[in-house]
């Protein structure tokens, strides 16, 4: 699992939570986009939509490909995968935890009796 | 909303739920004696563990599982404590990066059984997006969890 770099994961959770940058990654996952057709999709203007690219590009969340004249956008889960990989992790934790405590009272209560 | 969106940060806790043949007062009680939790609070890869606890509100509690590479302390304040419904405690350890995440715990009869929910929240950053549905649908319940602070 990666080391998780607090700064960076603000910048995704900051990116995250914005409805047009998560409109932009859903629209990503589709297929890769050129800026101005996602800039088309949006009822906002090319700068803004700009803005919020540049965000989710710091985040790493997306990847920009420069194609001739086309600015191409790619979207790059990488960063989230490994968060996913902590979460699983401590699922998996509790799961344990609370069968190793089913298994303790159970048997202390049998003892009882 | 299409499928494959980093739904992941849908969630910003890990919720874990067991039924089991106990009473909540005795699974309750098991929280906080130290000598329950050393015996279940020993994660397979764990020797030993040793707890010490405080079982009041803000009383602190340390909870040290020797490993093979040395010991993982676990420690944190209890924030709630309410026999044998309700048990909401702080929670840092290494794997959280030793930052302040919380662990609420219910008990909730069901029949003669008690369900032992555990909710793990506030977790680090990198531990917010959820661990249930990997990268399949929306971020529908990312805006829940930006209102409520626990993202952003």
């Amino acid at each position: 699992m990666g080391e998780y770099k607090s700064r960076e994961l603000d910048g995704i959770f900051n990116a995250l939570c914005d409805p047009t940058r998560r409109a932009i990654l859903a629209r990503l996952t589709d297929a890769d986009a050129r800026v101005t057709e996602i800039a088309a999709d949006f009822p906002i203007s090319l700068n803004s939509i700009s803005k919020h690219i540049r965000m989710l590009e710091r985040a790493g969340l997306l990847r920009r490909s420069i194609v001739g004249r086309d600015h191409v956008l790619t979207l790059n889960a990488a960063p989230l995968a490994d968060a996913q990989a902590w979460i699983e992790k401590y699922r998996r934790f509790w799961e344990g935890r609370l069968a190793a405590l089913d298994a303790f009272v159970t048997s202390k209560k049998r003892k009882r009796k | 909303m299409s499928a494959a969106v980093p739904n992941t940060l849908a969630s910003a806790a890990v919720v874990v739920r067991r039924v089991i043949a106990a009473s909540a007062e005795d699974l309750f009680d098991a929280w906080l004696d130290p000598e329950a939790l050393a015996q279940w609070m020993r994660p397979g890869t764990i020797n030993s563990t040793v707890a010490r606890v405080e079982p009041r509100v803000g009383g602190e509690y340390e909870i040290s599982m020797q490993g093979q590479s040395g010991p993982i302390v676990h420690k944190g304040v209890y924030r709630v404590i309410e026999r044998p419904k309700r048990l909401v405690f702080t929670w840092i350890s290494g794997p959280t990066e030793n930052k302040e995440t919380l662990v609420t715990v219910d008990f909730v009869r069901v029949d003669k059984r008690t369900e032992v929910i555990v909710t793990h929240e506030q977790l680090p950053e990198s531990a917010m997006p959820s661990h249930r549905n990997g990268w399949t649908s929306g971020l529908e319940h990312l805006d829940e969890a930006c209102q409520k602070g626990l993202i952003g």
